[in-house]
């Protein structure tokens, strides 16, 4: 049977199925709620109070990411009570937080952008930060700038609810609360896998891709995000390369990978570390961006792949009529989707004639 | 099998802080040495043991109370002496025993009316520090009324304790409703600081579906100015068990946790020993008690952030609804209930629910205050609820100097002056000013105090306790206390300024804004101190 719950939203009816959030029925019907603590891929947190709203019949403020939609609920997403709150709020958070768009070195801060979109006043005194860093991490891949954290624990959250990792906690207490390892030891020496996961979820840009930030890369916000498939493996994680144009004299370069967002992709906004970060091979010397075919003279030549596949198949038809089928084998590499997998096969059973095949991850 | 898993992690996590104080707390490689031992993540077990000072500071061994009591009586100078004196010391928050101020805690053991006396015996060695008049570990505080009188008091803390379990019996043969029904009629009302009606927490509890149920003491009282729970605990372990065998009975718990403050080792062994009494004779059939020694956080008094505590993670409220009668400790339905709320119940169930009622003044039974500051005899008083401050410091042997301002219950209530000294101290009378009975905890201030310095001390409080996970309260905090160290600095500096200017707005966004009781009350020190005293905040520097 279906229900037609509803819930009242900023006085018009919205459509409310079961076990979603007042975020989530707001998100359908274009409401915009600010978010920060907030991830579809995570259990909600409640913690960052950016999205909190009226309800009525309840004393206090309540976090959309968190409260079920409960059919008849009455919300309020922009009263004055909740305007003053939302202010209120990104101004003590700007108080506590870099507030110049020049330190927006890496991914577009989040806070920043709510804080204009609100007209949260930005000339609350500053205060200077306090959380603590690992100091000497020597990981090569994943920074964190602890003035820039908002302690949402998105980053912990996500490494134990989504990756299963444990790697980093919130640590310490009240406005020393920051992330950090066990003893303060660098990733690689805890069971961090370095899928940089963390850095896609960070609302601010405190966890931030290493290299970019080293080799001062331009902000994200300036790069172009060309979507591509991971070629590293058979799943199909759609990734995005972030170009700088004008960068290599207007050659352009990949500055960094990022993830599609969460929900948009099959691979939910998650890359794993080949992804994210071997990208160095985009632009290495060794790299072969066209097929090649060792000549007469004993060295490769570059030509086309119509013929490099022809020179492939002479090489094979030759081995199976001098030596038979059976003195070839077909191994496909792990890199090779399902469907490539099974042409393989084909191949060698059907055309070929023999048994001989395998994949080098069936070990 | 699945469920024995989660039976065996859940377990697991519960150990990780009594793990990690056997480990001599959080020194370098104990959280790997927990990890291996619970199998719990090390990172989540450093978080855990980063989050609670007793544990996170394995170097200090002495900490000076620098709460407002103790600081009255000359704390900070403590400090600097001990410091001076190359003891491995700290600053610490209210230790409960603000009746014996000033108190510094060895390790693990409170001692009270520490002097410059006893910190120079000791030599600059922590493990000989001790204090000359507070006469071993087994130290108590004053009570009033010093008589044995169980028919006007409810919790008659100079009466012999008493395992006749003569309530529990009769609770036995009244039977759940009816029992409720007494704790209804007696319109107990929370003691622990919220005040919220007990008999809708049981009847609530008895309610829910699933049947596995726990009852939790909350004994990790922490708020500043509050010490009743100590005594309650010293002198009626006995009411404390007993209350707690009727609340289980009558809402369907097998299993009774304790979770006192680490720093209450006099009590632990008080409620141990009632405990193994109660074992001993078998007086509660089917009823289990854990006692379970926090790490040292006031935010673990707060019951979500309680309960996250004892599942031995990081003591951080949670997000509420769903409340603990419905989910709570494990997930499960929870009766918790504060010591002193708890330790009621057995004579409502003995006297009923309208003689308890009756003992009250504007709000129904006895009440326990604690006072401090500057009272002639700091101590527990037994009073009718709603008495007024001159009442108390009656019972308190007088005011010591001219009254200008008092804190009603505990940091969390802000100041109030002079004027409200007729004011029943009861919830609905305090709520009426815009401050609270809360625990309890009166502290008063005579006429040398400036009360924006209280109040100012009473920011760094927060600030130090506040657990991190909301930003109102994280910052707002901090940005409080350094409005008013601003103000003063420049007022020192003879300039003048609008530091306090955002005071009140930041005020409002925090109440609003914050998850849990710390940083929606944290401002009221400070809001109160400018509606109040005003002309305190003028003064250059202003120290007591
Ligand atoms: C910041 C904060 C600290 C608290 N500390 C204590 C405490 O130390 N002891 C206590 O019994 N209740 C404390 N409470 C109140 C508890 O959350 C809860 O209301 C109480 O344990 C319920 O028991 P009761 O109904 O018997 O009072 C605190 C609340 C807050 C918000
Ligand atoms: S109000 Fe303070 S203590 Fe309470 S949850 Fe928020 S940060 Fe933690
Ligand atoms: S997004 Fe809801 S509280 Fe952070
Ligand atoms: S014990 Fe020091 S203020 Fe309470």
């Amino acid at each position: 049977m279906i229900q037609q719950a509803h819930i009242m939203l900023n006085s018009k009816p919205a459509a409310c199925r079961d076990g979603e959030t007042v975020l989530q029925v707001a998100q359908r019907e274009g409401v915009f709620i600010p978010t920060l603590c907030h991830d579809p891929r995570l259990k909600p947190a409640g913690a960052c109070r950016t999205c909190l709203v009226e309800v009525e019949g309840q004393r206090r403020l309540l976090p959309a990411c968190a409260t079920p939609a409960a059919a008849g609920m009455v919300v309020k997403t922009d009263n004055d009570r909740v305007k003053r709150h939302v202010k209120g709020l990104l101004a003590l958070y700007l108080a506590d937080h870099p507030k110049d768009r020049a330190s927006e070195t890496g991914a577009p801060d989040q806070l920043l952008d709510l804080a204009e979109r609100f007209g949260a006043p930005t000339d609350w005194p500053a205060m200077p930060n306090v959380r603590a860093a690992r100091p000497g991490d020597a990981n090569p891949y994943v920074h964190f700038q602890p003035e820039k954290c908002i302690a949402c624990a998105r980053c912990t959250r996500y490494c134990a609810e989504v990756e299963s990792v444990h790697a980093i906690t919130l640590a310490n207490r009240g406005s020393l609360t920051t992330i950090f390892t066990a003893d303060g030891r660098g990733l690689m020496d805890t069971t961090c896998e370095l899928c940089g996961g963390c850095i896609d979820t960070c609302p601010t840009g405190a966890m931030t891709e290493k290299k970019p930030f080293l080799t001062k890369a331009k902000p994200e916000r300036q790069l172009e995000k060309v979507r591509t498939t991971c070629n590293y493996c058979g799943v199909g994680c759609q990734m995005d390369l972030n170009v700088d144009h004008s960068a290599n004299e207007g050659r352009g370069k990949v500055v960094k990978v990022t993830s599609p967002p969460p929900g948009t992709t099959t691979n939910d906004g998650n890359l794993c570390v080949k992804g994210r970060f071997a990208y160095d091979f985009l632009e290495h010397r060794d790299r072969l961006t066209m097929p090649l075919v060792r000549g007469d003279d004993g060295k490769f030549h570059e030509t086309t792949w119509e013929a490099a596949l022809q020179a492939a198949a002479r090489g094979l038809l030759k081995i199976k009529t001098e030596h038979g089928s059976d003195a070839l084998g077909f191994i496909s590499s792990s890199r090779c989707t399902m469907e490539e997998n099974y042409l393989v096969q084909k191949l060698s059973r059907s055309i070929f004639k023999t048994n001989n095949v395998h994949q080098c991850a069936a070990t | 099998m699945a469920a024995k898993k989660v039976m065996a992690d859940k377990h697991a996590q519960a150990s990780v802080p009594d793990k990690l104080q056997q480990a001599g707390g959080l020194k370098p490689g104990a959280a790997r040495a927990v990890h291996e031992a619970s199998g719990i993540a090390e990172a989540d077990v450093y978080g855990v043991g980063s989050f609670f000072h007793l544990l996170a500071e394995p170097g200090v061994k002495v900490r000076v109370c620098t709460g407002l009591s103790c600081l009255l009586k000359g704390s900070a100078e403590l400090l600097k002496q001990a410091e001076a004196a190359g003891l491995p010391v700290r600053a610490c928050s209210c230790l409960a025993a603000c009746d014996r101020a000033p108190a510094v805690l060895r390790d693990r053991s409170v001692l009270p009316d520490v002097t410059t006396e006893d910190l120079a015996r000791a030599k600059g060695d922590w493990t000989k520090l001790a204090s000359a008049a507070g006469k071993g570990p087994d130290w108590r505080g004053a009570i009033g009324p010093a008589k044995d009188d169980p028919e006007r008091l409810a919790m008659n803390l100079a009466g012999a304790p008493d395992f006749s379990c003569a309530a529990f019996a009769k609770a036995k043969n009244l039977g759940a409703e009816k029992v409720i029904a007494e704790i209804e009629a007696s319109g107990l009302q929370g003691r622990g600081g919220a005040g919220f009606p007990a008999a809708f927490k049981w009847k609530s509890v008895r309610g829910q579906k699933e049947a596995t149920r726990y009852v939790v003491l909350n004994a990790d009282e922490g708020e500043p100015g509050t010490f009743k729970d100590r005594e309650v605990l010293l002198r009626r372990p006995d009411k404390v068990v007993e209350g707690l065998a009727i609340a289980a009975l009558t809402i369907g718990a097998h299993e009774v946790y304790c979770y006192l403050r680490g720093e209450f080792d006099g009590p632990w062994r008080a409620l141990e020993g009632a405990v193994a009494e109660a074992g001993k004779k078998n007086l509660f059939p089917g009823i289990s008690f854990h006692l379970h020694a926090g790490q040292g956080a006031y935010i673990c008094g707060e019951e979500t952030a309680l309960l996250e505590a004892l599942e031995g993670k990081r003591g951080m409220p949670r997000l509420r609804p769903p409340y603990p009668t419905e989910f709570g400790l494990w997930g499960k339905p929870t009766l918790i209930h504060n010591v002193e709320t708890i330790s009621c119940v057995p004579a409502i169930v003995a006297k009923g629910g309208g003689w308890f009622k009756a003992l009250g003044k504007s709000e129904p039974g006895t009440k326990l205050y604690c006072v401090s500051g500057h009272v002639k005899q700091p101590g527990v008083y037994e009073l009718p609820l709603g008495s007024t401050l001159d009442d108390l410091a009656a019972a308190a042997g007088g005011y010591a100097g001219t009254l200008k301002a008092f804190s009603p219950g505990g940091a969390s209530s802000g100041f109030l002056p002079a004027s409200e000294r007729t004011r029943p101290l009861a919830y609905k009378a305090l709520a009426e000013v815009g401050s609270m009975l809360g625990s309890a905890g009166v502290v008063v201030l005579n006429d040398t105090v400036n009360v924006a310095w209280a109040a100012r001390e009473q920011l760094v409080f927060f600030e130090n306790e506040s657990c991190g996970q909301c930003a109102p309260c994280r910052i707002g905090t901090r940005f409080q206390r350094v409005s008013v160290d601003h103000h003063f600095d420049r007022a020192k500096a003879g300039a003048s300024g609008d530091d306090l200017k955002l005071v009140a707005e930041v005020a409002w966004e925090m109440n609003e804004g914050s998850i849990c009781g710390l940083g929606q009350a944290a401002s009221l020190p400070l809001t109160s101190a400018l509606k109040y005293f005003p002309k305190d905040f003028e003064a250059k520097g202003a120290r007591p």
